[in-house]
């Protein structure tokens, strides 16, 4: 008998724990402690994530040439598509300011040669987050791609483009409660970007390393 | 397929990225000092298209392929050994022997005039 209330106070406890999920079965419907454990579906992905979420992270870009690096600092928006798939909007800050970097050659030709670390970005990205593993209990890893546009600007040079990103990431997520969860994450970019001063179309390739926060909604 | 797509437009990526001889230390075009890092020798016979260059008291303040010369209070402009050497400058230079600055000699580099 004393099994059986165990059993009970189990699914309950579970069940408002993680409210948006379908209801668990009711210990009525399964007789004993072990059915219900065999019931209970592997996750496949982090459970405390939800349908939707928000997160903020923190990091370092690289750039070089005419791709910005710098701090980056993004703000994410996690909408779940499938069971293992999310919808994660982006917006991305990149803050590397810098000094002149660009100059005619002796053809009369505008070129740039920035840093790793200059140049300021605007950015949003439309991504998808892809969950790998099942029933695993903190550690999520994760891919990302997606597609972004975003603004360039060498303020010491008078250089301003738009970027066109590809983003491809990948990255690990820890959940530290039932609604907050750790992530860290690298992310390369690869695109173009048309650009003033008849720098016209230039290649963009970077890379960022971010860690942040993420909460459920 | 995605992998060979990526490579090949990190490849392009990579062709694309231009490179050149001259920058805005010494070498690259100009019509004023805000065009280089700290000096532009102004368009003229001497200098075809301008010139952006370094102030020097003699030729350690210059990079490696460049002399300080006795011009304008010491500039560094490139070391050359014939005509053709300078050809990537463009147009009007040439290689002259003039005043280095700091080694009481003659040295060769290109210029105009």
């Amino acid at each position: 008998m004393s099994r059986r209330l165990i059993a009970t106070a189990l699914v309950l406890a579970t069940s408002t724990a993680f409210a948006d999920e379908p209801a668990a079965p009711t210990a009525a419907a399964t007789p004993t402690p072990t059915a219900v454990v065999a019931a209970t579906p592997a996750p496949d992905a982090p459970p405390d994530l939800g349908d939707q979420g928000i997160g903020a992270e923190l990091g370092a870009a690289t750039g070089g040439h005419i791709t910005p690096g710098g701090l980056r600092i993004a703000g994410h928006y996690l909408y779940q598509l499938s069971s293992q798939d999310w919808f994660d909007g982006i917006a991305a800050f990149t803050f590397g300011g810098g000094t002149p970097a660009c100059f005619r050659d002796r053809m009369d030709v505008y070129l740039c040669d920035h840093g790793l670390a200059q140049g300021d970005e605007i950015e949003i990205a439309a991504t998808v987050r892809h969950f790998f593993g099942q029933n695993r209990d903190q550690f999520w890893p994760f891919l990302r791609g997606g597609l972004g546009i975003g603004i360039v600007r060498y303020a010491s040079d008078g250089v301003t483009g738009l970027a066109i990103p590809f983003h491809a990431g990948a990255g690990i997520r820890a959940s530290i409660t039932p609604s907050l969860a750790l992530t860290i994450e690298g992310d390369v970019q690869l695109g173009f970007g048309a650009f003033n001063h008849t720098l016209g179309l230039e290649p963009q390739l970077g890379l960022a390393l971010t860690a942040g926060v993420e909460f459920k909604l | 397929m995605r992998i060979a797509a990526l490579a090949a437009l990190a490849a392009a990526a990579t062709v694309s990225c231009q490179s050149s001889d001259v920058s805005r230390a010494v070498g690259a075009r100009c019509d004023t000092n805000a065009e280089c890092d700290i000096k532009c020798l102004q368009p003229s016979g001497d200098w075809p298209g301008g010139f952006c260059t370094l102030l020097c008291d003699d030729s350690s303040g210059c990079p490696t392929d460049a002399r300080c010369i006795d011009e304008e209070g010491g500039v560094c402009a490139f070391t050359c050994t014939d005509d053709p050497s300078c050809a990537f400058l463009g147009t009007g230079y040439s290689c002259k022997a003039v005043d280095s600055k700091g080694a009481g000699a003659k040295v060769m580099v290109c210029r105009g005039g």
